[in-house]
């Protein structure tokens, strides 16, 4: 079976460009969510295998989600993609538990390398 | 031309070019400061050509501002002014950690002003296939008639104001500037051409 994926990002384009990254056995199921409590509220009805999450958002932010994702336990893999890259916020979201930082604009070959490097693709 | 009148796709699109831009200044502001910037989303606003200058103007405060010139290729180019309030720019020697003596106030703001924008712009150029040179940043006197004077009197003519809201927490306070790109309708309309390619590739 193949995964489940959700993406959560404020920006149309940004989650168009994550959707036209992915192989379409990953993208023809995705989900989308438009900021952090969509991805929290989707994220406490169904499991997903794997989230593309953004950081600058409103409402809830990309640490916000993170947090909640480590407070209940949930067992999603989460890679952010964000166009905050600085160094502090790149190991900050690691030691929340994400498991990959790349920065905006995402880059197909990097996201498929961390893909396969998780066993995802 | 006067205004960059953009669809919500457009305009979602410039949002996410300028959130990617403006991520990378921040970045590179974080490394220069040996800090963290707490980063929120830029909000953009048109202000049109007759209302710059008044909205300017009605600032009571005096205001400082660093002018810098842009220069890309298909008639990009335009002048970056970043605008600080005095509260912001008397902090900018904590901020940047300088010793009085070292520096002076003015060159801290130039130093500063620099860094945010042609980071920024190389970004924002590289996004949309351009790459831009720039001419040396100059701080304006703080008066508001010599700042409408620099406005009114570019080298080349603007149509637009398109303004970026800039709002960093460093540490224990907040920073806000202005950048206020001024551009010509040539630029306006590749921008956006260039955004109508990037969402139809997708």
């Amino acid at each position: 079976m193949s995964s489940s994926v959700l993406i959560c990002d404020d920006s149309n384009l940004a989650r168009k460009q994550v959707l036209r990254s992915l192989p379409e056995s990953l993208s023809s199921t995705a989900q989308l969510a438009t900021n952090g409590e969509e991805a929290l509220e989707l994220l406490s009805q169904q499991n997903f295998d794997l989230l593309f999450l953004d950081l600058t958002m409103p409402v809830v932010d990309g640490i916000g989600v993170l947090e909640g994702i480590k407070a209940a336990e949930l067992s999603v893999n989460v890679f952010v993609i964000s166009a905050d890259v600085q160094p502090e916020m790149q190991s900050k979201v690691m030691q929340l538990g994400a498991k990959a930082f790349l920065r905006k604009p995402v880059q197909k070959e990097l996201l498929h390398h961390h893909l396969n490097e998780y066993g995802l693709l | 031309m006067n205004q960059l009148i953009l669809t919500a796709d457009q305009q979602d699109c410039l949002q996410e070019l300028i959130n990617v831009a403006m991520g990378q200044a921040s970045d590179q502001l974080a490394r220069y400061l040996d800090t963290f910037v707490h980063l929120k989303v830029p909000s953009i606003e048109q202000v049109s050509s007759e209302h710059l200058s008044q909205s300017l103007h009605q600032e009571e405060q005096a205001v400082a501002v660093v002018s810098q010139g842009f220069f890309g290729y298909e008639g990009i180019r335009g002048e970056a002014l970043l605008v600080y309030q005095p509260k912001d720019s008397d902090r900018l020697a904590d901020l940047l950690g300088y010793e009085p003596d070292e520096l002076s106030v003015e060159e801290q703001i130039i130093d500063l002003s620099s860094i945010l924008t042609t980071t920024f712009l190389n970004v924002f150029a590289s996004q949309i296939d351009n790459q831009m040179s720039y001419s040396a940043p100059r701080l304006l006197a703080s008066s508001q008639s010599s700042i409408s004077e620099h406005i009114e009197q570019q080298q080349f003519t603007w149509d637009a104001a398109l303004k970026v809201k800039i709002t960093y927490q460093v540490t224990d306070y907040s920073f806000n500037c202005d950048m206020i790109l001024l551009i010509p309708s040539a630029a306006i309309i590749n921008i956006t051409t260039v955004i109508d390619r990037i969402l139809e590739a997708f």
